[in-house]
């Protein structure tokens, strides 16, 4: 699962993804993905922070609350030190700051994974 | 001196009363004196009244030697007597008792020496009787004259008229002729028996005057001495009364004298002695408001000025305090407020418009990514929307740069300009859009679709409307709703912005502090406290001014009012 509320983030990353043979599915609103929750398993979901109402962190704690297996890793381009110090302390398995290089993220993606199927 | 103000007051009242009490008390003493002695006075008098009385009967029965006056003589004597002993003993020892003992005495003596005359009266009486009668028988003698003829009838009867010459006048010459005539019995008839008793009788009769002229005088003598001593003793009482009057006056005037010298004198020294303290505090106090905080009260006398001074250096050592502080705290201000103008540009735009730059840089990163790893697997459609994504966003990223050359261009300038402020507000909102984007707060604008022109400085102006606007959104966390609402005064001749947020509110009593330099109550490192003290300056400079009103969980508005451009006043605005 890819939240941003840049839609160009969610096209690039399905396609990008997929192309690495990932189910991807794309939200560009928060209150959108936490419904898409209830409907299916999610393995793994990539949220940015800074979205309208419903923004990552309320997406991660809402995960981490409910769906504690799920790893959530946030992207984002408000770096702050104080938002990565509280998104790790809310149990965050990565913080990556925009912009990025895709292996960067695919690495990531591959080792929450794999640690989601250990567990 | 140790002394409370109202020791001092109750000394310098009762020292005069004092005075006065005691010059009261020694008149009503002397004047009770003055009665005791007027008392010995009379009694004085009255004695010698009396003894001028014995005296004047002693005179009239040495005269009359009648029963008559004898009696009146004796009794007013006895009249003295009692008075004599009817006087008290302490007047007598006051009077003096050697005066009254001699007194009692000689009225003693007098009383004995009357009845001596009187006796001797008596015995002259008698006396004059048998002379008498041996005359009568000499004379008989002499007619039978059976005797020698020397003795004749002429002698005899001469003897006789010398005798009568003799009782009648009692003088010298009458007493020398009989004397002399008796003398011539022993020569004429030497043991005639007549002649004898004859001679015996005048002889003894002759003694019995003797005595009677010593008794008289002794009695004159004794009357003049009681005369004498009754005379000192009511002169000297006289004296005495008068004297004491004279000292009880002297003494009496010196007790006057010296109250009308002391009282004032002692009123003066009190007062000032009371007044001093207070005075020399006054005067402190006077240099100490005209503005020299370092001296002091002293610390001097020990009464209620004591305490006063006291809590007055108190309250002197925490004003001086409190000024140095103040004025610490204003140089810290000067520079914090330079900190803090850096700091509301510079800081915002790290936090919000340079971090929106690395949304584009994303997007175009991640669409150059997809293209390189894909391009030879998509179609011409996908690599053209491709190419138009990272132009867009390529435009995106620069547009972001502009508005930050634009800021950045804008803070340069600190003129005071013609300005629209509801112009000047849509921007100030456009500040904090980013901030306002990642959370859940709703805005309502209210403002005029036409311009209102102000005169002042645009950063300056959206600085304000950023503090204010950022403080709201502090207030309201994540969600609420941030009105902004902006309508011309009557006339135009004002604009009144109102910023309402519907966040936590402040406490009635914290209100007056929030405009405070370095009030805040935000975490160390979130808050300076200064985005309030900022803004009231700024406005006061625009000459507008800013209130507010809150209430603890529903809200806080922040109303500013700005006067319309007047091409007549050109308000200055320093370059801090
Ligand atoms: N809209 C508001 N609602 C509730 N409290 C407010 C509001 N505006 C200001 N305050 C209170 O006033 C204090 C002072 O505000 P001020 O802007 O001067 O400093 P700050 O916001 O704490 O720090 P800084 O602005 O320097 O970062 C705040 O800490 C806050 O407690
Ligand atoms: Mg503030």
């Amino acid at each position: 699962m890819v939240v941003d509320d840049e839609p160009i983030v969610g096209k690039r990353l399905k396609r990008l993804l997929e192309r690495e043979g990932y189910a991807v599915e794309t939200f560009t609103r928060g209150s959108q993905a936490l419904e898409g929750l209830g409907r299916n398993r999610y393995d793994v979901i990539i949220t940015d922070i800074m979205m309208g109402n419903v923004d990552g962190m309320m997406i991660l704690e809402y995960v981490k609350s409910n769906y504690p297996d799920i790893p959530v890793i946030i992207i984002t381009g408000y770096g702050k030190k104080e938002i990565a110090e509280e998104a790790y302390r809310k149990g965050v398995h990565s913080f990556i700051i925009k912009p990025f290089r895709i292996d960067e993220l695919k690495a990531v993606v591959k080792e929450a994974l794999s640690g989601a199927d250990k567990d | 001196m140790n002394l409370k103000i109202w020791h001092k007051m109750i000394i310098g009242i009762s020292i005069p009363s004092l005075v006065v009490i005691i010059g009261g008390l020694l008149t009503l003493y002397y004047l009770n004196n003055v009665k005791t002695r007027h008392g010995f006075v009379e009694i004085a008098d009255d004695l010698r009244e009396r003894v001028l009385e014995i005296r004047r009967n002693e005179k009239n029965f040495l005269l009359h030697k009648t029963t008559e006056y004898y009696k009146y003589f004796k009794s007013s004597i006895s009249i003295l007597q009692r008075s004599a002993s009817n006087i008290p003993e302490a007047i007598i020892d006051q009077v003096g008792k050697s005066e009254f003992l001699l007194l009692r005495n000689s009225i003693q003596n007098y009383q004995d020496l009357l009845n001596n005359l009187l006796e001797n009266y008596l015995h002259e009486e008698r006396q004059v009787e048998k002379v008498r009668e041996e005359g009568r028988h000499l004379e008989s003698f002499v007619a039978k004259k059976n005797h020698a003829v020397e003795l004749s009838t002429d002698f005899v009867l001469n003897l006789r008229r010398f005798e009568k010459n003799y009782m009648l006048f009692r003088d010298k010459a009458s007493f020398d002729e009989l004397n002399k005539g008796l003398a011539q019995f022993d020569n004429i008839i030497p043991f005639c028996i007549e002649c004898i008793r004859y001679a015996n009788a005048i002889n003894e009769l002759l003694n019995v005057h003797t005595d009677q002229t010593r008794l008289e005088g002794s009695l004159q003598i004794i009357g003049n001495k009681l005369e004498e001593i009754t005379n000192t003793i009511s002169i000297r009482e006289r004296e005495n009364v008068r004297s004491f009057f004279s000292v009880t006056q002297h003494r009496l005037l010196i007790v006057l004298v010296l109250l009308c010298v002391m009282g004032p004198l002692f009123v003066y020294k009190t007062a000032t002695h009371i007044v001093k303290p207070i005075k020399r505090l006054a005067e402190i106090t006077k240099r100490i408001s005209e503005g020299d905080l370092s001296l002091r009260a002293p610390l001097k006398e020990h009464d209620e000025t004591f305490q006063l001074s006291q809590s007055f250096n108190t309250m002197l050592d925490k004003l001086q305090f409190t000024q140095q502080s103040l004025e610490r705290s204003l140089e810290l201000l000067h520079e914090k407020h330079v900190e803090a103008e850096k700091r509301a540009s510079l800081g915002f735009l790290v936090s919000g418009v340079a971090h929106e730059l690395n949304n584009p840089l994303n997007n175009i990163s991640l669409t150059a990514e997809t293209m390189k790893e894909d391009l030879d697997t998509m179609t011409r459609e996908e690599q053209k929307e491709y190419i138009q994504d990272i132009l867009t966003q390529s435009e995106r990223a620069k547009h972001i740069i502009e508005e930050l050359l634009d800021f950045v261009g804008t803070r340069k300038s600190t003129a005071m300009e013609k300005l629209d402020i509801i112009n000047v507000l849509g921007e100030s909102i456009h500040l904090v859009s980013n901030q306002l984007k990642v959370t859940n707060i709703k805005l309502k604008l209210d403002v005029p679709q036409y311009p209102f022109f102000i005169k002042g400085n645009q950063s300056k102006i959206e600085e304000i409307f950023v503090n204010i606007m950022v403080n709201a959104i502090h207030a309201m966390k994540d969600s609420g709703t941030l009105t902004i609402c902006a309508r011309p005064g009557s006339g135009q001749r004002n604009i009144f912005i109102d910023i309402s947020d519907t966040g936590c509110g402040i406490e009635e009593k914290e209100i007056r502090n929030i405009f405070e330099p370095f009030y805040t109550t935000k975490p160390v490192g979130e808050g300076t406290g200064l985005g309030l003290s900022v803004a009231y300056s700024l406005v006061s400079k625009h000459n507008g001014d800013i209130s507010v009103k809150s209430k603890v969980g529903k809200g806080t508005t922040f109303s500013i009012r700005f006067p319309a451009y007047d091409e007549s006043s050109v308000p200055e605005i320093s370059n801090t």
